[in-house]
């Protein structure tokens, strides 16, 4: 099928206010449809699974060449079969069961950084919980000093901010800096922490030896991807969590009521309001999807975020229905790429709903919020979400 | 009518175990495995139902077993 239009480009679709216009306007271009640019998207879970189940024909490792990292960036930029000796490391130690050990900690922070907020009567999600609590999450995981979360935080959003913009402009000198900062911050743990082990991700990494062994280039990677990939993400996820109780009152009571509903009610949120709703990969051979011709060497978006939206799949496509929070989204991703810190991302976002509605079981958007979308971006996230609720007197 | 999981598909979204709990656990691995392994009675037909639905890999199946014919 020919594409519909001439000339599309993702950075024209509506996505600020409302990303149910803005993933319309793509999903309908076509199943399998060329920007103007050149970079092919794939719009239909059909052509998603295609992708997911054919990872040597769809890179991943050629897909981040062009971030130009001085570190490989594990496991993402890794293809098979290399890609499979590192999962296997890495899986067990992201394995829920892993994070039910760390849940009390993680529960009694994000506890903190809401009674922080409770007693105000206002707060705003993005500042106050969305950019503090995945970090220290990472923090607490790879066993480095809380403390050092702000200066953390600064280093990352320089980064990142970077790289939602053009990825082929040269970076400024404040990016240059804070990636130098972040390195050498990374370096210095990863010394301290070889010659002394804690309990702790990074420690058990660095154990490894023989054949399991990693390189330090390979041991900065990881912990450059889990800070590219595992922070703005968890954040953004946040954001778009407390949007959609803030604006669905009778939902919000429902999770209050009953706080099993609210893994149902995160899933359905995943499904529509996706952090990372496209995933790059380069095409090694000429291939076809759904009738569709990719030439070798073509850069490939699968779209997530239509994939997750397609009315055929979901009865409620574009609407929040706990009954369908079943229904196997791929807003994580799919194929041997599935987001590694997924079981960790849903535990996080649990806690903040569980906690938040312990001490602020009622709460609104602040009079005159419009909350949006930085866009065009690689990465989604609100830029504020400001909320207004009873002071809670307990905090 | 058995429950079973392909592990050339299975990727370790674990949601299997989330949704059926009494059919399916997780492994050191985060992935699912089935615990049930025999011949299911009709009464989870509900619970094999949904981490079918539930599973993004689509690797989760139900076989039913024929009795006519053992």
């Amino acid at each position: 099928m020919a594409p519909m239009t001439q000339g599309f480009r993702l950075a024209d679709a509506p996505m600020a206010r409302d990303r149910t216009a803005g993933w319309r306007f793509v999903r309908d271009q076509g199943e399998a449809v060329q920007e103007v640019d050149g970079t092919w998207l794939l719009t239909s879970p059909e052509a998603v699974r295609f992708a997911h189940h054919h990872p040597e024909i769809f890179s991943s490792a050629k897909a981040f060449d062009s971030l130009g990292s001085p570190v490989p960036l594990i496991p993402l930029a890794v293809d098979p079969p290399d890609h499979k000796k590192f999962r296997r490391i890495l899986d067990p130690m992201l394995a829920p069961r892993v994070i039910n050990e760390m849940e009390d900690s993680l529960r009694a922070q994000v506890r903190t950084l809401v009674s922080n907020v409770a007693g105000s009567g206002t707060c705003d999600v993005v500042h106050d919980l969305g950019r503090l609590y995945p970090t220290q999450v990472f923090l607490t995981l790879f066993g480095l000093p809380l403390e050092d979360r702000d200066q953390f935080i600064e280093w990352v959003e320089a980064i990142v901010e970077n790289s939602n913009k053009d990825a082929t402009a040269e970076p400024a000198p404040e990016v240059i800096a804070a990636a130098m900062g972040l390195f050498s911050y990374l370096q210095g743990h990863v010394d301290e922490k070889r010659a002394h082990p804690a309990d702790d991700m990074l420690s058990r990494v660095l154990a490894l030896s023989g054949d399991d062994g990693w390189s330090n280039d390979e041991v900065l990677g990881l912990c450059f991807l889990f800070t590219l990939a595992g922070l703005d993400t968890v954040a953004a996820a946040i954001g778009f969590v407390m949007l959609h109780l803030a604006e669905h009152a009778e939902l919000r009571r429902q999770l209050v009521e009953d706080p099993s509903a609210v893994g149902p009610a995160i899933e359905e949120v995943l499904r529509l309001e996706l952090p990372a709703p496209t995933t790059p990969r380069v095409v090694m051979e000429d291939v076809e999807v759904c009738g569709t011709r990719l030439p070798a060497g073509a850069q490939v978006a699968l779209c997530l975020a239509t994939a997750n939206r397609e009315p055929g799949w979901f009865a409620q496509p574009d609407e929040i229905d706990l009954g369908q929070a079943d229904g196997g989204h791929l807003a994580f991703g799919g194929g041997i790429h599935r987001c590694l810190g997924s079981h960790l991302a849903r535990r996080e976002l649990r806690l903040v709903v569980e906690e938040f509605h312990k001490l602020i079981p009622e709460y609104e958007l602040a009079p005159g919020a419009e909350p949006q979308v930085a866009w065009p971006s690689g990465t989604l996230h609100l830029t504020s979400l400001p909320l207004v609720f009873p002071a809670a007197s307990r905090a | 009518m058995r429950v079973v999981i392909d592990q050339d598909r299975c990727t370790g979204h674990g949601r299997c175990y989330v949704v059926a709990p009494a059919l399916f656990s997780d492994d050191e691995a985060g992935f699912g495995q089935v615990v049930e392994d025999g011949d299911l009675d009709e009464g989870h037909r509900a619970d094999a139902d949904r981490a079918v639905n539930a599973c993004p890999e689509q690797a989760v199946s139900i076989i039913i077993i024929n009795h006519q014919e053992e």
